[in-house]
């Protein structure tokens, strides 16, 4: 399993693969990914990687990622060349048009690949208070939602649960439910 | 079966370096190497070791602190970057030629790509200029590996030792074992010898010859006895193509031909590339027609080999002789260097989609809240026509909204105001140019310069961008905030208004940059008394880093649309994630998921057209 992880410096990405990573090593798999810090994380565009398997090494290589997760859609779009045929991906929007962008869906359909969008900020917005701090979490169980990513949405809370700080841990858990409710209507 | 958890692999360096009974660790931070430090102090807190950890506030600094340490028979460690390691040149090449008593470990990160550096070197090279051996890890696990035996071979030939991770294994997360702590029992035992501890010119005709003698005995030991960093994957059968590779262009190239099933290609993976195992190299060499070497960034291994002549490597361009190794990259090496077609990748309609859809990628840009906005903006309103030399850290994101005009490197902000001032004084003219650093840089390498500067009389302004942290690489102390490591260790803070005066400053003022008017006038006051004094004026501009998340007034704002005229002067000058221009208005617009309601941006607006939300100040 081959994940990109894309998105803004400064939106958490990665506590995102952390939980990823904790789930798959306490299921006894080997994990390796790779991070991004320093000067690229002010604002600018930042991508993680992230492999579960016999992997040694830790970038996926373009065309052939199972898993996209793109806290911004730009970002998300930008990178859509890593995902084989078939992929899946998930798009947090603030323009759900660009879905719609003829280019983009020739693109899709040519390689089978399903793109799925949720207006995260919307959403934190009207149910959190606009703390947009809780987009990484709300895209793992949007993750869950559209029954991508390889684990269960039981994993991912209990593991948020586990790694969030004790503080924020309802707001953590409140932040899944909603990115997963969003597919799974309720 | 031991414990094991996911760490980054500077987590991983970390914890090799305290289970291997490491008791001085100094380091200054850097990316990548900035997290190893931090780790240090963590696992010595977690395991109880008693462990000096220090942050420095240089390279050569921590360089020669933890040197230094070693001569008492203690091990000990010096953390930084690769540019670090330019700081460190000095005592690395004396110490390389002292016979050491404890096992002294320097771990230079390397950025190539870069990422977040103004070179992309190989400290490789460096190893090989100050002739001590060096380790090339290819994955967190074997990073960590790989610190036993840099401190073990440090102890067997008594010289320094490199264990050089480059950027992906610093930053790569992998599941890791954790060891217990080796308990050396030392005790600090200095033991005098001017032979072996003063290097005089008398005694380094004894010691470099002892250095190449050393040097050649680190390279048998590579030959033989490292099997564990130094292997060949044989192909099946009669190979295709032999690849030489070395650090994680070894552990992408073991993905590659997995994914691709191809057993018709060997690989030679080199962990010590310097002194390279020579032999070994050669015999792989001797075997196979055709050869790709693969390692970052410079060509280190080719270089130590008599005939490089037949192999495809950085050295001949048939690897390009820059940028990082990504899989793509070495994917499309392998196949070319077998004859083989690339990959077609029918990527237009992605293309068109991006080009239509106007997605770029996003630079790195100053937070939203950053002071250093504020204080670049009253610096390039106080004085519109100055030159701007600046320096390394966040601020250098100034460059974005055209206040940066030149970096160097660490300090240089202060010898650059120096060396424009003495181009434009010899015209005879009096061009105005304001100097920016931040406190922890200021500490690094910019006191030299101002004390350059007093003694010769330079004018410029320098503007201390005082945010109370090192930011740029993650959040360290330093001597402007005095935090320490461990637990339970004080610091001082050391008091930057005395170092300035110290240093024989006349002009010191500190200003809240977050008031842009009053910012500027000091900027005019000072560059006012540097030209009438000749002296140098300084401005200390204190704020606290926004990454600190402490506690200021929130004002909400918004742009009234009815007085913006879509001028962009706010884009231009202040350049703030949060007041993007709003492309089909016409007009400055707040974006409420990156503002962080800090207010600044009022002062900024000609028109008057950003305003406080009434009500909501707080």
């Amino acid at each position: 399993m081959q994940y990109v992880i894309v998105g803004l410096g400064g939106q958490g990405i990665l506590f995102t693969s952390r939980v990823l990573g904790h789930i798959a090593v306490s299921r006894g798999e080997r994990v390796m990914g790779s991070e991004v810090h320093g000067m690229a994380q002010r604002g600018g565009s930042v991508i993680s990687h992230f492999k579960v398997g016999p992997y040694e090494s830790p970038l996926v290589l373009a065309g052939s990622a199972d898993l996209l997760i793109a806290f911004d859609q730009g970002e998300g779009i930008r990178n859509l060349h890593f995902l084989r045929e078939g992929a899946q991906a998930i798009l947090n929007l603030h323009d759900p048009a660009a879905l719609e962008n003829p280019h983009l869906k020739k693109y899709a359909a040519d390689r089978s690949l399903s793109i799925a969008g949720i207006p995260g900020y919307q959403i934190l917005r009207e149910k959190m208070g606009g703390r947009f701090l809780f987009m990484n979490v709300l895209m793992l169980g949007a993750m869950c939602g559209i029954n991508a990513g390889n684990v269960s949405i039981d994993e991912i809370r209990e593991t948020v649960a586990k790694l969030a700080p004790e503080k924020h841990k309802a707001d953590n858990l409140k932040a899944v439910d909603l990115g997963y409710g969003y597919f799974k209507g309720n | 079966m031991g414990n094991k958890v996911i760490l980054l692999g500077n987590e991983a360096i970390a914890r090799g370096i305290v289970e291997a009974g490491c008791e001085v660790a100094s380091a200054y931070p850097g990316t990548p190497s900035s997290e190893i430090l931090p780790a240090v102090a963590r696992y010595a807190d977690e395991l109880g070791t008693r462990t000096a950890v220090e942050w420095a506030v240089n390279e050569k600094v921590a360089f020669e602190v933890a040197a230094t340490a070693s001569f008492t028979g203690k091990r000990t460690c010096a953390i930084m970057k690769q540019v670090g390691l330019n700081v460190a040149a000095d005592p690395l090449m004396s110490v390389a030629h002292f016979d050491l008593a404890g096992g002294f470990l320097i771990v230079s990160a390397d950025d190539p790509g870069p990422h977040s550096s103004q070179t992309e070197q190989d400290s490789r090279y460096f190893a090989m200029f100050a002739k001590i051996p060096c380790f090339d890890p290819a994955s967190a696990q074997e990073a960590k590996n790989m610190v036993f035996d840099a401190f073990d071979l440090s102890e067997k030939y008594h010289m320094p030792v490199m264990l050089r991770p480059a950027v992906r294994v610093d930053h790569c997360r992998q599941d890791v074992e954790l060891g217990a702590v080796k308990d050396l029992g030392r005790k600090a035992d200095f033991k005098k010898d001017i032979r072996r501890w003063v290097c005089l010119p008398a005694h380094v005709r004894i010691t470099h010859p002892q250095l190449n003698a050393k040097l050649d005995s680190v390279r048998e030991d590579f030959e033989t006895l490292y099997g564990r960093y130094n292997y060949e994957v044989p192909a099946r059968g009669r190979a295709s193509l032999g690849i030489i590779a070395a650090g994680v262009s070894f552990s992408i190239v073991m993905d590659l031909l997995k994914a691709w099933k191809r057993e018709d290609i060997s690989v030679l993976k080199i962990g010590t590339p310097h002194p390279l195992p020579v032999r070994m190299v050669e015999d792989f060499i001797a075997r196979h027609e055709n050869v790709l070497v693969l390692e970052e960034t410079y060509p280190v291994i080719e270089m130590q080999l008599p005939d490089r002549t037949h192999l495809k490597g950085r050295w001949n361009g048939f690897v390009p002789r820059a940028g990082e190794l990504l899989p793509e990259v070495i994917r499309d090496l392998i196949l070319k260097a077998l004859g083989e077609p690339l990959p077609v990748e029918e990527n237009s309609e992605l293309k068109a989609a991006i080009e239509e859809l106007k997605v770029t990628p996003k630079p790195p840009m100053l937070c939203p809240g950053c002071p250093h906005r504020a204080s670049f903006f009253a610096m390039r309103k106080a004085l519109p026509n100055g030159i701007y030399p600046s320096d390394i850290g966040c601020y250098t994101l100034g460059v974005n909204q055209k206040d940066v005009d030149t970096t160097i490197d660490m300090g240089a902000s202060l010898t650059s105001a120096s060396g424009f001032y003495l181009a434009y004084k010899t015209d005879g003219k009096d061009q105005p140019v304001v100097a920016t650093i931040g406190d922890s840089t200021f500490f690094h390498m910019g006191i030299l310069g101002l004390v350059n500067a007093v003694y010769n009389r330079h004018a410029f302004v320098l503007a201390i961008l005082d945010n109370r942290i090192t930011a740029m690489t993650g959040g360290q102390s330093n001597p402007s905030i005095g935090d320490k490591l461990r637990k339970g260790d004080e610091g001082r803070q050391v008091d930057i208004e005395g170092v300035v005066r110290g240093c024989g400053v006349s002009f010191v003022k500190v200003v809240e940059p977050y008031d842009t008017t009053e910012s500027a006038e000091l900027f005019k006051a000072a560059w006012e008394h540097a030209r009438t004094h000749r002296e140098p004026a300084v401005v200390i501009l204190r704020h606290p880093c926004m990454l600190l998340r402490q506690k200021q007034a929130i004002v909400k704002v918004r742009v009234n649309p009815d007085k913006c005229i879509g001028c962009k002067y706010c884009t231009n000058f202040f350049n703030c994630p949060g007041l993007p221009f709003d492309e089909a208005a016409k007009k400055a617009k707040i974006d409420e998921r990156f503002c962080v309601q800090c207010g600044v941006c009022i002062q900024v607006c000609p028109h008057g057209a950003i305003e406080a939300v009434e009500g909501e100040e707080e």
